[in-house]
């Protein structure tokens, strides 16, 4: 009898330090969460603002009806849906491409003994921690100056395509997989590029979504390098037109902010519709 | 496993031939330009003409001094954030997890140049939403952009704002993979919850969190766009220039690829620098 | 169908040689098994058959013709492995197919190959289900279908049944011993399990370290084992290992004293040379050669520790000193932990080893 109320006071007082806890935890969080969320929910706000209405001294913090006005203002400071027509296409080719080639390359350092195998993923290693800084004047020099290839897709496209992350990110799916299943591949002669194509691609599906919404996003919001080497008006990224406009002086900053919005939103729903591969995605960098 | 070289090698041609033009070329051929005056046709070589330079700069010095600056308060910072962040989105406590998933990693997808637009609206003098909120409390205005430690405190949040959620993803993953059993048998031996987060979580997450740190400082390190856009340019004054806006200036504003390479290969060195600290912190005890 | 054989072949990974120098030969349609613990080289061994390893030295031959430098689909080989390896992400009926598609096999023989291993493993119900919706059974015989398909003329198992409970294992040895019956191909077969050895085989190899240790039809590794490795691996509950010296020899016989049995004899005949007096060697008795007291040669005293009471036979795993031995008794149920026994030792149930677990015969 003692024993039994004993053990029903501690439970309840578990319980109710449980509750404390939980109410800790979550007046902590929601602040932060919803100073997080601000800049987001500022940029919305805004893209619906006509400009008299940004630049005015009253405190708004809820969307206005402005945002088409804003978006008609944004194309004719410059043609930002051109631009987001290159940003998709470069995106969409230039993540096709390197999924392609870092898998392969993944595959092959997962897969197979080769001579100078250590010497590719020392190199593989190394370039993570180097500074991009470090290539950036050569590649431009060589892609502008030598290859005239400055204000192209393949400017855009073909330098980004060595990703080291992405590889090892792809060797280790590769080998996460029992070896069994390529080895009973091999004993009936199917030959390694099949084995590549219908064995190992299908079974890292879920890699490889991971991989190509990282990929996306890395072109999609790429700046620097487009920046320098695509800088003609028509040959433009988004986030490049984009940029141009910050800091002009005769400039609609409704436009500005519907444009942010239309760089943004779309990712967002990928990211809320994908988040398991996202963050697979980039966790993987660290986990090994 | 059998030893198949042809096979291994067709698979990894494409990539290593986009490496060795466009990364393994330009290493070595930046090395070069930084021994090279190249503000006179046809480039000559010069040794010391870039890198005496470089010494007595005092534009070199005030990038690198400023980087350095945010680097040592901002990385910290966002780690610091990322981990309880992390701890927290981790607790079985947590209700509505997804929204608050969505609060901190959502900004990972948001590109650099929307949200420096955004940021350089929120902190505006007179119009800005940061302002407006600090006047509506009885706090005076800020002029972020007029002078120099707001304005660095402004790059410094907004960098936070956007690699936080990124660390805490990681850091989350790493939290993960820490077997709930330790945790079972800590409770056991009575340990608080406090110390079981300093005595078990911490140590174990040693490595990732080293990890974050280091892909941190070589990212700021590396900071082109937030004092490019929002502080126009690395103002007030140069006073938010950091050594990737210098790059930028003097490669492709003045042209001078030679100085802009030894500006990068300098950038190089900190980043070994601090990987071989990553090396020796995270080295297996013997 | 091939015969396979192996001439000195030699595994090296780096440094560590893990292969000395096997020579095997197995014959056309004969079923042979590889023995040994795990890391004794069996499986790297079944692997250059297979040609999925290098082969470091020597040669391999199939159906006459050497193989080292053929690639494993132009063997004439077929594997069934340890995980199964099915393609996740293909149909029962796709991953049969799999291989011969792949290669360009006519559409109709491809069908009719299909059709027979499924007939042959009654597994033609499952055709359109996927490898995760099979129970274990059903997934090996998959793998074992899949191997038929190739129409090989050797089959090579690796560890097929180790994943496999206990009653399925019984049931896919009885199955895999029919295959061979009806295919009547050569078959290698790699395990660890001496009971699937035993059952299995044609002809046992046993490995160890890397070496051949002996190479023989069952019965015999278990009547006449050529070491102390063989003769202790061959036999369920292992043979017992009992510390003896010798006292003299007379003629074409010796005479051994058990050091831990209060200093019983026995007189044993050998065919060979006899060992030296004062040597010291070691008596192999197996559980099952324990006689009554007075049935045999030389009688010694244990003491019961544990009962094992199985139903058909009781285990007594008994000491005396510092021996354990393991002693097989019919009908013995009432013996309990603590008993003290007599028990007896035939000259001609025994084994005699020197002190480097060679045979004395």
């Amino acid at each position: 009898m003692s024993s039994r109320s004993s053990s029903s006071r501690s439970s309840s007082s578990r319980s109710s330090s449980r509750l404390g806890r939980s109410i800790a935890l979550h007046l902590f969080l929601t602040p932060l969460a919803l100073i997080w969320l601000f800049p987001l929910w500022m940029m919305v706000i805004f893209s619906t603002m006509p400009d008299r209405g940004i630049f005015s001294p009253s405190i708004e913090l809820l969307p206005h009806g402005s945002f088409l006005d804003n978006v008609n203002n944004l194309q004719r400071d410059t043609n930002f849906i051109g631009a987001i027509g290159i940003s998709v296409s470069v995106a969409v080719t230039y993540t096709f491409l390197s999924v392609l080639l870092t898998s392969m390359a993944g595959w092959a350092l997962a897969r197979y003994q080769f001579f100078g195998k250590g010497v590719v993923v020392a190199i593989i290693l190394g370039t993570i921690t180097l500074p991009y800084a470090v290539v950036l004047i050569p590649q431009f020099i060589m892609v502008a100056r030598d290859f005239k290839l400055a204000n192209t897709w393949v400017a855009l496209i073909v330098p980004p395509l060595f990703n080291s992350l992405g590889v090892l990110f792809m060797r280790q799916s590769f080998s996460m997989m029992p070896g069994d299943l390529f080895d009973a591949a091999r004993v009936e002669g199917v030959k390694e590029w099949r084995i590549f194509l219908f064995v190992a691609l299908p079974l890292a599906r879920p890699m490889l979504a991971a991989l190509a919404i990282i990929l996306f996003l890395a072109s999609w919001n790429n700046y620097l390098w487009p920046l320098l080497i695509n800088s003609k008006p028509g040959a433009m990224t988004a986030p490049v037109a984009l940029g141009t406009l910050i800091g002009l002086t005769k400039v609609s900053w409704g436009g500005i902010m519907a444009g942010a919005v239309m760089l943004t939103v779309p990712m967002l729903v990928v990211f809320v519709l994908l988040q398991r591969h996202f963050v697979a995605g980039i966790a993987a960098g660290a986990i090994k | 496993m059998r030893y198949q070289n042809a096979t291994a090698y067709r698979f990894l041609a494409p990539y290593l031939l986009i490496f060795s033009i466009f990364w393994l070329w330009p290493i070595i051929s930046s090395f070069l330009i930084s021994f090279q005056a190249t503000r006179t046709v046809p480039w000559r070589f010069a040794p010391t003409f870039n890198w005496g330079r470089l010494i007595g700069d005092p534009a070199f010095f005030n990038a690198l001094k400023n980087t350095l600056l945010i680097l040592v308060i901002q990385v910290p910072v966002m780690i610091t954030l990322a981990i309880v962040m992390a701890v927290l989105l981790n607790s079985p406590l947590l209700k509505a997890r997804g929204l608050f998933r969505f609060a901190f990693f959502a900004p990972v997808v948001v590109g650099e140049v929307a949200y420096s637009a955004v940021f350089r609206l929120m902190f505006n003098l007179d119009y800005g939403i940061i302002n407006k909120l600090l006047n509506s409390v009885g706090l005076p205005r800020i002029d972020w952009f007029s002078n120099v430690t707001p304005a660095m405190a402004v790059i410094m949040i907004a960098v936070t704002w956007r690699w936080a959620g990124y660390n805490a993803i990681i850091l989350l993953a790493g939290l993960q993979s820490i077997p709930q059993d330790v945790y079972e048998a800590a409770t056991l031996d009575r340990v608080s919850k406090l110390k079981q987060f300093f005595y078990i979580t911490l140590p174990l997450l040693k490595p990732i969190i080293v990890f974050c740190a280091v892909l941190s400082i070589i990212g700021t390190m590396q900071l082109f766009t937030e004092p490019f856009l929002i502080t126009e340019r690395g103002g007030p004054g140069g006073g938010t220039e950091t050594l990737g806006l210098l790059l930028y200036r003097q490669g492709f504003r003045s042209l001078n690829f030679g100085y802009a390479s030894a500006i990068a290969y300098t950038m190089a060195g900190l980043a070994i620098a601090i990987s071989l600290v990553q090396l020796w912190l995270t080295r297996e005890p013997k | 169908m091939a015969a396979v054989t192996l001439k000195n072949v030699v595994k090296r990974f780096g440094v560590f040689e893990i292969v000395h120098g096997a020579d095997i030969d197995v014959e056309d349609g004969e079923f042979v098994v590889f023995v040994g613990p795990s890391g004794c080289g069996k499986s790297t061994l079944l692997r250059m058959i297979a040609g999925l390893e290098d082969i470091s030295g020597g040669e391999i031959a199939i159906g006459g013709k050497v193989v080292n430098d053929v690639e494993p689909a132009d063997r004439g080989i077929a594997m069934v492995f340890q995980s199964y390896a099915l393609y996740p992400h293909m149909s029962v009926e796709q991953n049969l197919s799999f291989g011969l598609r792949m290669n360009g096999n006519p559409k109709a023989d491809t069908e009719r190959r299909v059709k027979r291993a499924a007939e042959i493993l009654r597994i033609a119900e499952l055709m359109k289900r996927r490898p995760r919706q099979l129970s274990g059974g059903q997934r090996q015989r998959v793998a074992i279908g899949r191997a038929i398909v190739r129409e090989p003329q050797v089959f090579l198992f690796d560890e097929p049944l180790s994943n496999l409970d206990a009653e399925l294992r019984v049931q896919m040895r009885v199955e895999i011993s029919r295959l061979h019956k009806e295919l009547g191909v050569t078959m290698i077969y790699v395990t660890h399990d001496q009971t699937e050895a035993m059952t299995l085989a044609d002809r046992i190899v046993v490995l160890n370290a890397g070496n051949i240790e002996q190479i023989g039809a069952p019965l015999d590794l278990y009547d006449d084992p050529a070491n102390r490795f063989v003769a202790g691996f061959v036999g369920s509950p292992k043979m017992n290992f009992l510390a003896a010296q010798v006292v003299g020899n007379d003629g074409s016989a010796t005479v051994v004293e058990l050091a831990n049995h209060g200093g019983a004899r026995l007189r044993k005949s050998l065919s060979g040379a006899p060992p030296a007096v004062g040597a010291e060697v070691v008596l192999g008795v197996r559980p099952e050669h324990f006689f009554e007291a007075g049935e045999g040669d030389c009688d010694i005293a244990v003491k019961a520790d544990v009962a094992e009471h199985l139903g058909s036979v009781s285990y007594i795993y008994a000491n005396a000193g510092p021996e354990e031995l393991i002693i097989e008794r019919e009908a013995s149920r009432q013996r309990a932990t603590g008993d003290h026994m007599v028990v007896s030792i035939k000259a001609g149930r025994s084994l005699l080893f020197d002190k480097s677990g060679a045979r004395i015969r």
